[in-house]
Protein backbone atom coordinates (compact mmCIF):
# COMPACT_ATOMS: atom_id res chain seq x y z
CA UNK A 1 0.00 0.00 0.00
CA UNK A 2 2.86 2.36 0.76
CA UNK A 3 3.92 2.26 -2.84
CA UNK A 4 0.53 1.96 -4.48
CA UNK A 5 -0.74 5.29 -3.17
CA UNK A 6 2.16 7.49 -4.28
CA UNK A 7 2.47 5.69 -7.58
CA UNK A 8 -1.23 6.08 -8.31
CA UNK A 9 -1.14 9.68 -7.21
CA UNK A 10 1.81 10.39 -9.49
CA UNK A 11 0.02 8.66 -12.34
CA UNK A 12 -3.02 10.88 -12.00
CA UNK A 13 -1.27 14.06 -10.98
CA UNK A 14 1.44 14.08 -13.62
CA UNK A 15 -0.96 14.73 -16.53
CA UNK A 16 -2.60 17.38 -14.36
CA UNK A 17 0.74 19.00 -13.84
CA UNK A 18 1.55 18.69 -17.52
CA UNK A 19 -1.71 20.42 -18.36
CA UNK A 20 -0.80 23.11 -15.91
CA UNK A 21 2.61 23.23 -17.51
CA UNK A 22 0.98 24.06 -20.82
CA UNK A 23 0.04 27.38 -19.34
CA UNK A 24 3.36 27.65 -17.59
CA UNK A 25 4.50 30.49 -19.75
CA UNK A 26 1.82 32.60 -18.12
CA UNK A 27 1.86 31.28 -14.58
CA UNK A 28 3.40 28.62 -12.33
CA UNK A 29 6.67 26.83 -12.89
CA UNK A 30 7.98 27.38 -16.44
CA UNK A 31 8.90 24.33 -18.54
CA UNK A 32 12.38 25.73 -19.22
CA UNK A 33 15.08 26.47 -16.75
CA UNK A 34 15.46 30.26 -16.46
CA UNK A 35 18.54 32.45 -16.39
CA UNK A 36 19.12 33.49 -12.79
CA UNK A 37 19.55 37.05 -14.04
CA UNK A 38 18.60 38.47 -17.45
CA UNK A 39 21.53 38.23 -19.85
CA UNK A 40 23.52 35.85 -17.62
CA UNK A 41 24.15 32.47 -19.34
CA UNK A 42 23.62 30.57 -16.10
CA UNK A 43 20.28 28.93 -15.42
CA UNK A 44 18.70 28.31 -12.02
CA UNK A 45 18.84 24.52 -12.56
CA UNK A 46 22.53 24.80 -13.43
CA UNK A 47 23.20 26.51 -10.09
CA UNK A 48 21.29 23.73 -8.38
CA UNK A 49 23.44 21.11 -10.11
CA UNK A 50 26.60 22.92 -8.99
CA UNK A 51 25.28 22.95 -5.44
CA UNK A 52 24.60 19.22 -5.75
CA UNK A 53 28.13 18.65 -7.07
CA UNK A 54 29.56 20.73 -4.22
CA UNK A 55 27.56 18.85 -1.59
CA UNK A 56 28.52 15.48 -3.04
CA UNK A 57 32.17 16.56 -3.13
CA UNK A 58 32.08 17.81 0.46
CA UNK A 59 30.38 14.66 1.70
CA UNK A 60 32.80 12.42 -0.18
CA UNK A 61 35.80 14.33 1.15
CA UNK A 62 34.44 14.18 4.69
CA UNK A 63 33.73 10.48 4.34
CA UNK A 64 37.05 9.45 2.80
CA UNK A 65 39.57 11.92 4.20
CA UNK A 66 40.65 9.80 7.14
CA UNK A 67 39.55 6.33 6.26
CA UNK A 68 39.93 3.62 8.88
CA UNK A 69 39.59 -0.13 8.72
CA UNK A 70 36.94 0.12 11.41
CA UNK A 71 34.53 2.67 9.90
CA UNK A 72 32.66 5.32 11.84
CA UNK A 73 30.49 8.36 11.12
CA UNK A 74 30.41 9.59 7.53
CA UNK A 75 32.73 6.83 6.37
CA UNK A 76 30.36 4.22 7.76
CA UNK A 77 27.37 5.79 6.00
CA UNK A 78 29.25 6.27 2.72
CA UNK A 79 30.48 2.69 2.79
CA UNK A 80 26.96 1.45 3.48
CA UNK A 81 25.61 3.45 0.51
CA UNK A 82 28.36 2.38 -1.89
CA UNK A 83 28.37 -1.27 -0.82
CA UNK A 84 24.57 -1.54 -0.95
CA UNK A 85 24.51 0.04 -4.40
CA UNK A 86 27.32 -2.17 -5.61
CA UNK A 87 25.67 -5.36 -4.36
CA UNK A 88 22.30 -4.31 -5.79
CA UNK A 89 23.83 -3.55 -9.20
CA UNK A 90 25.84 -6.73 -9.02
CA UNK A 91 22.62 -8.72 -8.73
CA UNK A 92 21.42 -7.11 -11.97
CA UNK A 93 24.59 -6.81 -14.04
CA UNK A 94 26.66 -9.64 -12.63
CA UNK A 95 30.04 -9.40 -10.95
CA UNK A 96 32.01 -8.85 -14.14
CA UNK A 97 29.96 -6.01 -15.65
CA UNK A 98 29.41 -4.21 -12.37
CA UNK A 99 33.16 -3.89 -11.88
CA UNK A 100 33.40 -2.10 -15.23
CA UNK A 101 30.32 0.06 -14.99
CA UNK A 102 29.69 0.83 -11.31
CA UNK A 103 31.25 4.27 -11.58
CA UNK A 104 28.49 5.28 -14.02
CA UNK A 105 25.45 3.66 -12.41
CA UNK A 106 26.50 4.62 -8.88
CA UNK A 107 27.06 8.21 -10.00
CA UNK A 108 23.78 8.43 -11.84
CA UNK A 109 21.79 7.17 -8.84
CA UNK A 110 23.48 9.39 -6.29
CA UNK A 111 23.40 12.46 -8.49
CA UNK A 112 19.72 12.10 -9.37
CA UNK A 113 18.82 11.38 -5.75
CA UNK A 114 20.75 14.36 -4.36
CA UNK A 115 19.39 16.67 -7.08
CA UNK A 116 15.83 15.53 -6.50
CA UNK A 117 16.05 15.95 -2.74
CA UNK A 118 17.75 19.34 -3.04
CA UNK A 119 14.88 20.46 -5.26
CA UNK A 120 12.52 19.92 -2.32
CA UNK A 121 14.32 22.29 0.02
CA UNK A 122 11.92 25.14 0.88
CA UNK A 123 12.84 28.22 -1.13
CA UNK A 124 13.86 26.34 -4.24
CA UNK A 125 11.61 27.77 -6.97
CA UNK A 126 9.93 30.18 -4.59
CA UNK A 127 12.76 32.57 -3.79
CA UNK A 128 13.79 34.58 -6.83
CA UNK A 129 13.03 37.62 -8.92
CA UNK A 130 9.89 38.74 -10.71
CA UNK A 131 9.95 38.40 -14.51
CA UNK A 132 8.34 40.69 -17.05
CA UNK A 133 5.02 38.88 -16.54
CA UNK A 134 5.14 39.56 -12.82
CA UNK A 135 5.81 35.95 -11.89
CA UNK A 136 8.58 34.70 -9.67
CA UNK A 137 11.60 33.16 -11.39
CA UNK A 138 13.35 31.14 -8.70
CA UNK A 139 17.06 31.56 -8.21
CA UNK A 140 17.14 27.81 -7.83
CA UNK A 141 15.30 25.05 -9.65
CA UNK A 142 15.48 21.26 -9.29
CA UNK A 143 18.38 19.95 -11.35
CA UNK A 144 16.24 17.30 -12.98
CA UNK A 145 13.39 19.72 -13.67
CA UNK A 146 15.54 20.84 -16.60
CA UNK A 147 15.31 18.74 -19.76
CA UNK A 148 18.93 19.62 -20.66
CA UNK A 149 20.16 17.74 -17.59
CA UNK A 150 18.02 14.64 -18.03
CA UNK A 151 18.80 14.57 -21.75
CA UNK A 152 22.53 14.87 -21.00
CA UNK A 153 22.41 11.89 -18.67
CA UNK A 154 20.28 9.80 -21.03
CA UNK A 155 22.47 10.53 -24.06
CA UNK A 156 25.66 9.86 -22.16
CA UNK A 157 24.22 6.53 -21.12
CA UNK A 158 23.25 5.82 -24.75
CA UNK A 159 26.83 6.47 -25.89
CA UNK A 160 28.27 4.34 -23.07
CA UNK A 161 25.70 1.64 -23.77
CA UNK A 162 26.94 1.37 -27.37
CA UNK A 163 30.55 1.35 -26.19
CA UNK A 164 30.00 -1.38 -23.59
CA UNK A 165 27.75 -3.40 -25.92
CA UNK A 166 30.30 -3.41 -28.74
CA UNK A 167 33.35 -3.86 -26.49
CA UNK A 168 31.73 -6.89 -24.84
CA UNK A 169 30.05 -8.48 -27.88
CA UNK A 170 32.09 -7.15 -30.81
CA UNK A 171 30.33 -5.54 -33.78
CA UNK A 172 29.26 -8.91 -35.17
CA UNK A 173 28.06 -10.18 -31.80
CA UNK A 174 26.18 -6.94 -31.27
CA UNK A 175 24.33 -7.27 -34.60
CA UNK A 176 23.73 -10.97 -34.01
CA UNK A 177 22.31 -10.19 -30.60
CA UNK A 178 19.80 -7.82 -32.14
CA UNK A 179 18.86 -9.51 -35.42
CA UNK A 180 19.73 -13.21 -35.16
CA UNK A 181 17.05 -15.79 -34.27
CA UNK A 182 17.02 -16.67 -30.58
CA UNK A 183 16.60 -20.39 -29.99
CA UNK A 184 17.71 -23.62 -31.58
CA UNK A 185 16.19 -23.58 -35.06
CA UNK A 186 17.24 -25.73 -37.98
CA UNK A 187 16.32 -26.22 -41.63
CA UNK A 188 12.96 -24.94 -42.77
CA UNK A 189 12.12 -23.58 -39.34
CA UNK A 190 15.28 -21.46 -39.40
CA UNK A 191 14.38 -20.09 -42.84
CA UNK A 192 10.97 -19.21 -41.48
CA UNK A 193 12.30 -17.59 -38.33
CA UNK A 194 15.03 -15.44 -39.95
CA UNK A 195 12.65 -12.81 -41.44
CA UNK A 196 10.62 -12.75 -38.26
CA UNK A 197 13.68 -12.07 -36.13
CA UNK A 198 14.91 -9.48 -38.63
CA UNK A 199 11.63 -7.65 -38.14
CA UNK A 200 12.01 -8.08 -34.38
CA UNK A 201 15.52 -6.65 -34.73
CA UNK A 202 14.14 -3.56 -36.47
CA UNK A 203 11.70 -3.13 -33.59
CA UNK A 204 14.59 -3.58 -31.18
CA UNK A 205 16.54 -0.83 -32.97
CA UNK A 206 13.53 1.48 -32.68
CA UNK A 207 13.26 0.55 -29.00
CA UNK A 208 16.96 1.30 -28.48
CA UNK A 209 16.55 4.68 -30.21
CA UNK A 210 13.54 5.55 -28.05
CA UNK A 211 15.16 4.57 -24.74
CA UNK A 212 17.09 7.83 -24.20
CA UNK A 213 13.99 9.85 -25.03
CA UNK A 214 11.90 7.80 -22.58
CA UNK A 215 14.57 8.08 -19.87
CA UNK A 216 14.82 11.84 -20.46
CA UNK A 217 11.11 12.61 -20.31
CA UNK A 218 10.29 10.13 -17.52
CA UNK A 219 12.68 11.76 -15.10
CA UNK A 220 11.96 15.29 -16.20
CA UNK A 221 8.18 14.71 -16.21
CA UNK A 222 8.12 13.24 -12.73
CA UNK A 223 10.26 15.90 -11.13
CA UNK A 224 8.80 18.83 -13.00
CA UNK A 225 5.29 17.42 -12.51
CA UNK A 226 5.85 17.08 -8.76
CA UNK A 227 7.11 20.63 -8.42
CA UNK A 228 4.30 21.97 -10.58
CA UNK A 229 1.72 20.02 -8.58
CA UNK A 230 2.92 21.48 -5.31
CA UNK A 231 3.13 24.93 -6.86
CA UNK A 232 -0.45 24.73 -8.08
CA UNK A 233 -1.73 23.26 -4.83
CA UNK A 234 -0.19 26.17 -2.95
CA UNK A 235 -2.14 28.60 -5.13
CA UNK A 236 -5.45 26.97 -4.14
CA UNK A 237 -5.48 28.48 -0.63
CA UNK A 238 -4.64 31.83 0.92
CA UNK A 239 -0.91 32.53 1.08
CA UNK A 240 -0.80 32.13 4.87
CA UNK A 241 -2.01 28.53 4.50
CA UNK A 242 -0.16 27.81 1.25
CA UNK A 243 2.06 25.17 2.88
CA UNK A 244 -0.92 23.05 3.97
CA UNK A 245 -2.25 21.43 0.76
CA UNK A 246 1.28 20.84 -0.51
CA UNK A 247 2.42 19.15 2.69
CA UNK A 248 1.20 15.58 1.96
CA UNK A 249 2.60 15.77 -1.54
CA UNK A 250 5.87 17.01 -0.13
CA UNK A 251 6.38 13.67 1.61
CA UNK A 252 5.29 11.90 -1.54
CA UNK A 253 7.87 13.90 -3.52
CA UNK A 254 10.57 12.71 -1.13
CA UNK A 255 9.61 9.19 -2.12
CA UNK A 256 9.30 10.11 -5.80
CA UNK A 257 12.79 11.63 -5.70
CA UNK A 258 14.20 8.33 -4.47
CA UNK A 259 12.05 6.16 -6.72
CA UNK A 260 12.94 8.11 -9.85
CA UNK A 261 16.65 7.86 -9.08
CA UNK A 262 16.20 4.14 -8.59
CA UNK A 263 14.10 3.76 -11.76
CA UNK A 264 16.62 5.63 -13.91
CA UNK A 265 19.50 3.55 -12.57
CA UNK A 266 17.55 0.29 -12.76
CA UNK A 267 16.39 0.84 -16.34
CA UNK A 268 19.83 1.83 -17.58
CA UNK A 269 21.36 -1.17 -15.79
CA UNK A 270 18.74 -3.52 -17.22
CA UNK A 271 19.27 -2.15 -20.74
CA UNK A 272 22.96 -2.85 -20.41
CA UNK A 273 22.34 -6.28 -18.92
CA UNK A 274 20.09 -7.21 -21.84
CA UNK A 275 22.74 -6.42 -24.44
CA UNK A 276 25.70 -7.81 -22.46
CA UNK A 277 23.92 -10.91 -21.18
CA UNK A 278 26.01 -13.43 -23.12
CA UNK A 279 29.24 -11.50 -22.71
CA UNK A 280 28.75 -11.41 -18.95
CA UNK A 281 27.96 -15.13 -18.85
CA UNK A 282 31.13 -15.97 -20.80
CA UNK A 283 33.23 -13.97 -18.37
CA UNK A 284 31.61 -15.73 -15.43
CA UNK B 1 20.22 11.80 -31.04
CA UNK B 2 22.88 14.51 -31.25
CA UNK B 3 22.29 14.81 -34.99
CA UNK B 4 18.60 15.19 -34.22
CA UNK B 5 19.51 17.96 -31.82
CA UNK B 6 21.55 19.72 -34.50
CA UNK B 7 18.67 19.39 -36.91
CA UNK B 8 16.30 20.63 -34.29
CA UNK B 9 18.20 23.81 -33.59
CA UNK B 10 18.56 24.59 -37.29
CA UNK B 11 14.93 24.33 -38.21
CA UNK B 12 12.18 25.70 -36.13
CA UNK B 13 9.71 24.23 -38.58
CA UNK B 14 10.61 20.82 -37.28
CA UNK B 15 8.12 19.61 -34.60
CA UNK B 16 11.02 18.17 -32.60
CA UNK B 17 12.70 21.57 -32.74
CA UNK B 18 9.54 23.18 -31.50
CA UNK B 19 9.36 20.64 -28.69
CA UNK B 20 12.99 21.27 -27.73
CA UNK B 21 12.41 25.00 -27.87
CA UNK B 22 9.36 24.63 -25.64
CA UNK B 23 11.37 22.65 -23.09
CA UNK B 24 14.34 24.98 -23.28
CA UNK B 25 16.77 22.44 -24.75
CA UNK B 26 19.68 24.15 -26.45
CA UNK B 27 23.32 23.37 -27.18
CA UNK B 28 25.10 25.55 -24.60
CA UNK B 29 22.93 24.37 -21.71
CA UNK B 30 23.01 20.80 -22.92
CA UNK B 31 26.83 20.80 -23.10
CA UNK B 32 26.99 22.53 -19.72
CA UNK B 33 24.76 19.78 -18.30
CA UNK B 34 26.99 17.11 -19.85
CA UNK B 35 30.05 18.74 -18.27
CA UNK B 36 28.30 18.99 -14.92
CA UNK B 37 27.43 15.32 -15.04
CA UNK B 38 30.98 14.39 -16.05
CA UNK B 39 32.17 16.48 -13.09
CA UNK B 40 29.84 14.55 -10.78
CA UNK B 41 31.15 11.25 -12.12
CA UNK B 42 34.76 12.39 -11.71
CA UNK B 43 34.16 13.62 -8.15
CA UNK B 44 32.36 10.45 -7.11
CA UNK B 45 34.89 8.18 -8.78
CA UNK B 46 37.89 10.01 -7.32
CA UNK B 47 36.65 10.83 -3.83
CA UNK B 48 33.97 8.23 -3.12
CA UNK B 49 33.88 5.07 -5.17
CA UNK B 50 37.64 4.70 -5.56
CA UNK B 51 38.71 5.06 -1.92
CA UNK B 52 35.62 3.36 -0.52
CA UNK B 53 35.88 0.38 -2.84
CA UNK B 54 39.60 0.13 -2.12
CA UNK B 55 38.82 0.19 1.61
CA UNK B 56 36.07 -2.42 1.19
CA UNK B 57 38.45 -4.59 -0.82
CA UNK B 58 41.17 -4.14 1.80
CA UNK B 59 38.70 -5.09 4.52
CA UNK B 60 37.50 -8.07 2.50
CA UNK B 61 41.11 -9.21 2.11
CA UNK B 62 41.73 -8.73 5.83
CA UNK B 63 38.62 -10.74 6.66
CA UNK B 64 39.62 -13.47 4.19
CA UNK B 65 43.13 -13.43 5.64
CA UNK B 66 41.65 -13.66 9.14
CA UNK B 67 39.44 -16.53 8.05
CA UNK B 68 42.45 -18.33 6.58
CA UNK B 69 44.39 -17.76 9.78
CA UNK B 70 41.44 -18.99 11.82
CA UNK B 71 41.25 -22.12 9.67
CA UNK B 72 45.00 -22.66 10.08
CA UNK B 73 44.69 -22.18 13.85
CA UNK B 74 41.74 -24.56 13.97
CA UNK B 75 43.74 -27.08 11.96
CA UNK B 76 46.73 -26.64 14.27
CA UNK B 77 44.46 -26.97 17.28
CA UNK B 78 42.93 -30.15 15.87
CA UNK B 79 46.41 -31.52 15.14
CA UNK B 80 47.57 -30.47 18.59
CA UNK B 81 44.53 -32.14 20.15
CA UNK B 82 45.26 -35.28 18.17
CA UNK B 83 48.92 -35.18 19.21
CA UNK B 84 47.96 -34.55 22.82
CA UNK B 85 45.39 -37.35 22.73
CA UNK B 86 47.95 -39.69 21.21
CA UNK B 87 50.55 -38.67 23.80
CA UNK B 88 48.02 -39.13 26.60
CA UNK B 89 47.03 -42.52 25.19
CA UNK B 90 50.69 -43.52 24.91
CA UNK B 91 51.40 -42.26 28.42
CA UNK B 92 48.37 -44.13 29.68
CA UNK B 93 49.53 -47.32 27.98
CA UNK B 94 53.03 -46.85 29.38
CA UNK B 95 51.63 -46.19 32.81
CA UNK B 96 49.43 -49.30 32.63
CA UNK B 97 52.36 -51.33 31.43
CA UNK B 98 54.53 -49.96 34.21
CA UNK B 99 51.83 -50.61 36.76
CA UNK B 100 51.41 -54.16 35.51
CA UNK B 101 55.14 -54.65 35.52
CA UNK B 102 55.31 -53.19 38.99
CA UNK B 103 52.48 -55.43 40.11
CA UNK B 104 54.20 -58.46 38.63
CA UNK B 105 57.53 -57.39 40.12
CA UNK B 106 55.92 -56.75 43.47
CA UNK B 107 54.20 -60.13 43.39
CA UNK B 108 57.46 -61.87 42.47
CA UNK B 109 59.35 -59.94 45.11
CA UNK B 110 56.67 -60.66 47.67
CA UNK B 111 56.74 -64.35 46.76
CA UNK B 112 60.51 -64.36 46.93
CA UNK B 113 60.46 -62.64 50.31
CA UNK B 114 57.77 -65.00 51.54
CA UNK B 115 59.79 -67.95 50.39
CA UNK B 116 62.84 -66.50 52.02
CA UNK B 117 60.86 -65.91 55.20
CA UNK B 118 59.52 -69.45 55.10
CA UNK B 119 63.01 -70.81 54.51
CA UNK B 120 64.36 -68.67 57.28
CA UNK B 121 61.58 -69.76 59.60
CA UNK B 122 62.21 -73.36 58.71
CA UNK B 123 65.88 -72.88 59.40
CA UNK B 124 64.99 -71.32 62.74
CA UNK B 125 62.67 -74.24 63.48
CA UNK B 126 65.32 -76.76 62.54
CA UNK B 127 67.84 -74.93 64.65
CA UNK B 128 65.36 -74.69 67.49
CA UNK B 129 64.48 -78.32 67.19
CA UNK B 130 68.16 -79.25 67.08
CA UNK B 131 68.85 -77.06 70.07
CA UNK B 132 65.88 -78.51 71.90
CA UNK B 133 66.98 -82.02 71.03
CA UNK B 134 70.52 -81.28 72.16
CA UNK B 135 69.18 -79.75 75.39
CA UNK B 136 66.94 -82.71 75.94
CA UNK B 137 69.77 -85.11 75.33
CA UNK B 138 72.03 -83.13 77.57
CA UNK B 139 69.36 -83.00 80.27
CA UNK B 140 68.64 -86.64 79.74
CA UNK B 141 72.30 -87.45 80.16
CA UNK B 142 72.54 -85.24 83.20
CA UNK B 143 69.31 -86.68 84.58
CA UNK B 144 70.49 -90.21 83.96
CA UNK B 145 73.77 -89.35 85.53
CA UNK B 146 72.05 -87.78 88.55
CA UNK B 147 69.50 -90.55 88.70
CA UNK B 148 72.24 -93.16 88.56
CA UNK B 149 74.15 -91.36 91.25
CA UNK B 150 71.05 -91.16 93.42
CA UNK B 151 70.15 -94.78 92.76
CA UNK B 152 73.73 -95.83 93.53
CA UNK B 153 73.77 -93.70 96.65
CA UNK B 154 70.43 -95.04 97.74
CA UNK B 155 71.49 -98.59 97.01
CA UNK B 156 74.76 -98.05 98.87
CA UNK B 157 72.92 -96.70 101.91
CA UNK B 158 70.34 -99.48 101.75
CA UNK B 159 72.84 -102.28 101.45
CA UNK B 160 75.50 -100.63 103.46
CA UNK B 161 78.25 -101.76 101.27
CA UNK B 162 80.50 -99.83 99.00
CA UNK B 163 79.50 -100.34 95.37
CA UNK B 164 82.03 -100.87 92.66
CA UNK B 165 82.02 -99.05 89.39
CA UNK B 166 80.58 -102.10 87.68
CA UNK B 167 77.87 -102.39 90.28
CA UNK B 168 76.97 -98.77 89.93
CA UNK B 169 76.87 -99.11 86.17
CA UNK B 170 74.71 -102.21 86.32
CA UNK B 171 72.32 -100.67 88.92
CA UNK B 172 72.08 -97.46 86.81
CA UNK B 173 71.28 -99.32 83.62
CA UNK B 174 68.71 -101.49 85.34
CA UNK B 175 67.08 -98.45 86.93
CA UNK B 176 67.14 -96.48 83.70
CA UNK B 177 65.70 -99.39 81.74
CA UNK B 178 62.82 -99.58 84.19
CA UNK B 179 62.30 -95.77 84.18
CA UNK B 180 62.33 -95.57 80.43
CA UNK B 181 59.97 -98.51 80.14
Amino acid sequence: MRFIFPTTAVFFLTPLAALAGGEAEAAGLPLQAQAIWPGLPITNSMVMVWIAVALITLFCRAATKRMALVPAGFQNFAEWVVESLYDFLSSILGGYMVKKTFWFFGSIFLFILVSNLLGLIPGVGTIGRYNEHGHIVGFLRGGNADLNMTLAMALMFAVLWFYWAISENGVKGFLVHIFAPKGDFHGLMLMFMVPIFLAVGVLEVISIAIRPVALTFRLFGNIYGGEQTMDKLMELVPKSLAFLPALPFYFMELLVGFVQALVFMLLTAVFLRLICEHAGDEHH
Amino acid sequence: MISVLALVTESSQNPVAELCGKFGVNWPFFIASCLNFVLVIWVLKKFAFGPIQAMLEQRRERIAEGEDKLKAIEKQLAESEQTTAAAIAKASDDAMRMINEAKLGAAAFSEQKAQEAIAHAQQILVKAEAAAKADRERLSIELKREFGRLVAATAAQATGKILTADDQLRINETALTKVEA
